[in-house]
């Protein structure tokens, strides 16, 4: 049995997620958001398992089952957003975030 | 100080190190190389917290689908594959934004209680039964979104839309 570090963990997740929201906000580039918005996904991942691994044992599989969950809706997550940023290329001729403005007329 | 700790450290650093330089630097395949580093280092990651699974999980889906479907995008829409990004401004109320939220979360660490974590030992078919038995709904909720997912993805970039 080994032991880890109790509060590095959520500091790293805290860190994640603000280096994810920090991307979030300054990237122009489509696929750069796509990415800081995965970064933010897995600091909340990483806190599911976190708590998995420091509940007793019965409850803590329930943080590893909503993590699997996740991991897949995030994968869906990337698909669906790919396929808006293919969509947006084609459309504008861009990927630029501050170029997608159709819904504003 | 243990291994454990020893290990979480150095995997911590380069996850967060890897993390910014996804995001900084500037031609976009870079990016995804070091993003890629990002998915295999959190994946060390659940491997010490005794979560082999969504290590192997984590593999499987983000440093090898989400890594290609990315790089599949870039590839896609760009003229040149090494184009590089226009020069990244870093705005002071993004980065004021993202400094006060990290520190929220860091005083909300302070308030748990200290000491190290126990790890439990890995069962996979307690893991099975907790997946498919107590969130099996969630399981089915999942297939139901992906099936959604992507056939909304087929019908945005479906040829001949006008």
């Amino acid at each position: 049995m080994t032991t880890l570090p109790e509060s590095g963990f959520l500091l790293l997740s805290g860190l994640l997620l603000g280096v994810g929201v920090f991307g979030l906000l300054t990237r122009r580039n489509f696929i750069l958001v796509l990415i800081a918005l995965e970064i933010a996904m897995n600091a909340t991942i990483l806190n599911f398992v976190y708590f998995a691994a420091f509940a007793p044992h019965a409850a803590g599989l329930s943080g590893q089952a909503i993590a699997v969950v996740l991991i897949g809706f995030a994968a869906t997550e990337v698909a669906v957003g790919l396929a808006i940023v293919l969509g947006l290329n084609r459309l504008k001729g861009t990927i630029d975030v501050a170029q997608g403005n159709l819904l504003k007329e | 100080m243990n291994l454990g700790e020893l290990a979480f450290l150095a995997l911590a650093a380069v996850a967060v190190a890897t993390a910014l330089a996804a995001l900084l630097v500037r031609e976009l395949v870079h990016t995804i190389l070091w993003i890629s580093v990002f998915f295999v280092d959190l994946s060390a990651i659940y491997f010490l917290l005794a979560a082999p699974f969504l290590g192997v999980l984590q593999l499987g889906v983000y440093a090898g689908a989400v890594t290609v479907l990315l790089l599949f995008g870039i590839m896609v829409t760009r003229k040149r594959i090494f184009s590089r990004e226009a020069a990244a401004g870093l705005g002071p109320v993004p980065l004021a934004l993202a400094a006060v939220l990290v520190i929220f979360l860091v005083s909300a660490v302070g308030q748990l209680p200290a000491g190290t974590t126990p790890v439990t030992g890995y069962d996979p078919s307690a893991l099975s039964a907790a997946l498919f038995d107590t969130y099996g709904p969630y399981l089915l909720l999942l297939g139901l979104v992906m099936l959604g997912g992507v056939a909304g993805a087929i019908y945005l970039v479906r040829e001949g839309r006008e």
